[in-house]
């Protein structure tokens, strides 16, 4: 079989777009869609290579939009073949239409996102708009820290997706440069642990000449909703599939991630950060900062946020007396007029008989670096919430208060 | 890496001249993967465009519906016509997606995921999918020369949303979007998009060509030339609408002869390999567009001024194909000569065979 060249484990010096790239060299893709836009675009560039030196038997195709990118992915994926394709910002949201489209079809395209703000202002920094803008189109979705990190959840996704108790297409993301640009040591599995990890590719109703099937016709008001509560499920039912994947890949690999949240020094904090992506390795060191000053402060990393694990996000937060959001995201007029990460934690912990206060910080925007002082400065006015015993004001622009 | 060589189907070629055997053919395969039983009107010439292509195409073929009449219309779920497979895919989508059935068959019998001959993959996009919001991913599918057949089933308007103008709406037609009015006596100001040169012209690596329903062997001939050549096709086909040209039913096949005869819906090839048009195609007769225009509704608001430009431009059409323009139809393009009847009667009575 033509098929992935034998490779043996190694420790490689790679940013987190070249670690996508090599996922997908070793998940052996069929049909790859590309369209330029940064950051993202060195993963195509990478993968553009590695097709050209015949390191990867694939269908590398240039679309003239991230709209037709989607288009092919989907196309390519009703045909029975495994697909990777990716965007950034504004491109990702170019795609817009095919989100519901591709999961609807129950078709388990893989998508790679490097996060990059929206226009505007469009600068190149990390924004996590433009992914959690589709959030609800029946995506699975969820943010690495790190390019090993990466690495690992695009074939931990590509496990999930294409399991046929979920069939519906993921969403990895990254945040632009912090992950996909910033190189650390990623080790690269050996090919015979890719094929124990992941089975081939296997749609059970494929567009094949010699089963006709007919996808996606036109139905009756009445007929929509049993569809509509079978993605649903679906998507609910992912959660138990979730699970035995992290389990497995941890077997198989050997590196153990949490599917839902990470935690980091949160035994006895008394207020914690809430937040996802590349921000909690800077995080990481202000806590341990904080903590050597005799500050109690932890962190809360979301690693899936779709689907949302409610129960356990609810069960972590309830914990603690205080959650500071860290959003990198902009959610206009939303309802606590900052981001979205916020009203879905609120959400989750309003069953609690034990609710933590809750602010929401606008930090990290535009792709800004969130730096020691201003990790101060939130648990400042964490440990104030907690002293006082409520809120004085919801949402907080990083830098731009006292 | 060691790969897998692909196999690729070679369909013959219908040996019946263009006139002829309009009803039956006994070459004609008797496979049929577009069966009746769907819901679009009676006459309704992109269903009977379907029907002709899809049986010139065979069973190993792959259909790809970009949203329009021939995916509202046919594929109530739980009832589908298709005897193939077939996939709806958004109306912006046509080559997209086409072109990802395409690439997908390429790599997994090259992988050897896939094992038999590549088979026909073919998309049916609308003239508004393939004139208006598709039109750059089908030029994207062209230029990357996918081997699949891109069809425009061009009923000049958007007709499932309730007749709306699109870039094929002729000059002078009527439609919810561009209706007649005091200020606007002729309905539609601007004249159609020439979508199929614009693809010969921008992807001359394309087997690019025109037909109508009215010349059901040529049609499938075109579709057959299509899919053998080795790379991206791309065929614009007369369909028309009775719902939204308002004509009689019956009428269709006829409808599709007389646009051709009156210079309005020129046919022709693009040779890829020769790199040039081939205007051979002739038909029977020669005829003023006001026969055409009279059996529509669409059309029924028109002055004579506004027949007389569309004259002009089916002179201009034929002057393109190389065909030497009869008096009668030079004497029709001007408006004195349509509100004189007795001038207007020598016109229509002008068939002059080639």
């Amino acid at each position: 079989m033509p098929m992935l060249a034998e490779q043996k484990k190694r420790t490689v010096r790679i940013n987190g777009c070249v670690a996508s790239a090599q996922a997908a060299k070793y998940a052996d893709v069929d049909v790859i869609a590309a369209y330029p836009i940064r950051p993202y675009t060195a993963t195509m560039m990478a993968l553009a290579q590695m097709v050209a030196n015949g390191e990867l038997d694939a269908e590398y195709i240039v679309a003239d939009s991230e709209h037709s990118q989607l288009s092919i992915a989907h196309g390519a994926a009703s045909s029975g073949a495994r697909v990777f394709t990716g965007s950034s910002g504004v491109g990702v949201q170019f795609a817009y239409e095919l989100y519901s489209p591709i999961s609807g079809s129950r078709m388990p395209v893989q998508m790679m996102i490097a996060d990059r703000t929206l226009d505007p202002p469009g600068d190149f920094g990390s924004e996590h708009t433009d992914a959690l803008s589709t959030r609800d189109m029946g995506w699975i979705m969820g943010w690495s820290c790190d390019a090993q990190e990466a690495f690992d959840n695009h074939l931990i996704a590509y496990r999930i997706g294409e399991d046929p108790r979920v069939l519906l297409p993921q969403m990895v993301c990254q945040d632009g440069f912090f992950v996909s640009h910033i190189t650390g040591d990623v080790e690269l599995p050996d090919s015979g642990q890719v094929k124990e990890f992941l089975p081939p590719y296997k749609h059970p109703y494929p567009l094949d000449p010699r089963h006709p099937v007919s996808h996606g016709p036109q139905i009756m008001p009445e007929q929509g909703p049993p569809l509509q509560l079978e993605r649903a499920r679906a998507m609910e039912g992912s959660m138990e599939v979730i699970e035995q994947a992290h389990e497995e890949f941890a077997k198989i690999f050997g590196r153990r991630y949490d599917p839902w949240v990470e935690e980091f020094m949160t035994d006895d904090a008394e207020v914690v950060f809430f937040l996802q992506g590349a921000h909690a390795v800077t995080a990481r060191f202000a806590i341990q900062h904080m903590r050597e000053r005799g500050l109690k402060v932890g962190m809360v990393r979301l690693r899936t946020i779709r689907p949302y694990p409610t129960d356990r996000v609810k069960d972590v937060l309830s914990k603690f007396k205080v959650v500071g959001v860290i959003e990198t995201n902009m959610g206009l007029g939303s309802v606590s007029s900052g981001g979205v990460l916020y009203a879905e934690a609120a959400a989750a912990l309003y069953e609690s008989q034990k609710r933590p206060l809750i602010l929401s910080f606008m930090a990290g925007m535009g792709g800004e670096a969130i730096v020691l002082k201003e990790f101060y400065w939130m648990t400042e006015k964490m440990l104030d919430a907690q002293r006082r015993g409520k809120i004085e004001k919801r949402t907080h622009w990083v830098g731009f208060e006292e | 890496m060691a790969t897998i060589e692909v196999q690729r189907q070679l369909l013959p070629i219908l040996d019946s001249p263009n006139q002829g055997a309009r009803f039956y053919n006994p070459e004609l395969p008797s496979s049929e993967p577009f069966v009746p039983g769907h819901r679009t009107c009676a006459g309704c010439g992109p269903s009977i465009q379907y029907r002709m292509t899809s049986k010139a195409a065979g069973d190993n073929t792959i259909l790809v519906g970009p949203t329009g009449c021939m995916y509202v219309a046919n594929s109530s779920y739980l009832c589908t016509p298709y005897n193939v497979p077939w996939a709806h895919t958004q109306i912006g989508s046509a080559g997209s997606f086409t072109a990802g059935v395409a690439a997908a068959y390429e790599a997994m019998i090259r992988k050897g995921k896939w094992k038999g001959k590549f088979p026909n993959i073919i998309c049916e996009a609308g003239d508004g999918s393939a004139s208006d919001i598709g039109l750059a991913s089908i030029s994207g599918a062209l230029y990357r020369n996918h081997d699949c057949l891109i069809i425009c089933y061009d009923n000049e308007q958007y007709a499932n949303t309730g007749i709306q103008a699109s870039s094929r709406t002729p000059y002078g037609g009527m439609t919810t979007f561009s209706p007649p009015g005091p200020e606007v006596p002729e309905g539609k100001k601007l004249y159609p998009k020439d979508l199929a040169r614009m693809m010969a012209a921008g992807h001359p690596h394309c087997y690019v060509a025109t037909a109508s329903v009215g010349y059901p062997i040529d049609l499938m001939n075109k579709v057959r030339k299509g899919l053998n050549h080795k790379g991206a096709a791309y065929l614009m086909i007369y369909t028309p609408c009775q719902k939204g040209f308002v004509y009689e039913t019956p009428r269709s096949i006829d409808l599709g002869r007389l646009v051709v005869e009156c210079g309005l819906y020129p046919m022709w090839e693009w040779n890829p390999e020769k790199r040039e048009f081939n205007y051979s195609f002739r038909p029977a007769s020669m005829r003023p567009v006001s026969e055409y225009l009279k059996l529509q509704g669409r059309f029924g608001h028109l002055h004579a001024e506004h027949i007389a430009n569309l004259q002009k431009f089916a002179n201009e059409q034929w002057k393109m194909m190389g065909v030497e323009l009869p008096q009668a139809l030079i004497h029709a393009a001007d408006a004195k000569n349509l509100t004189n009847m007795a001038a207007a009667a020598e016109a229509e009575a002008v068939a002059q065979t080639l």
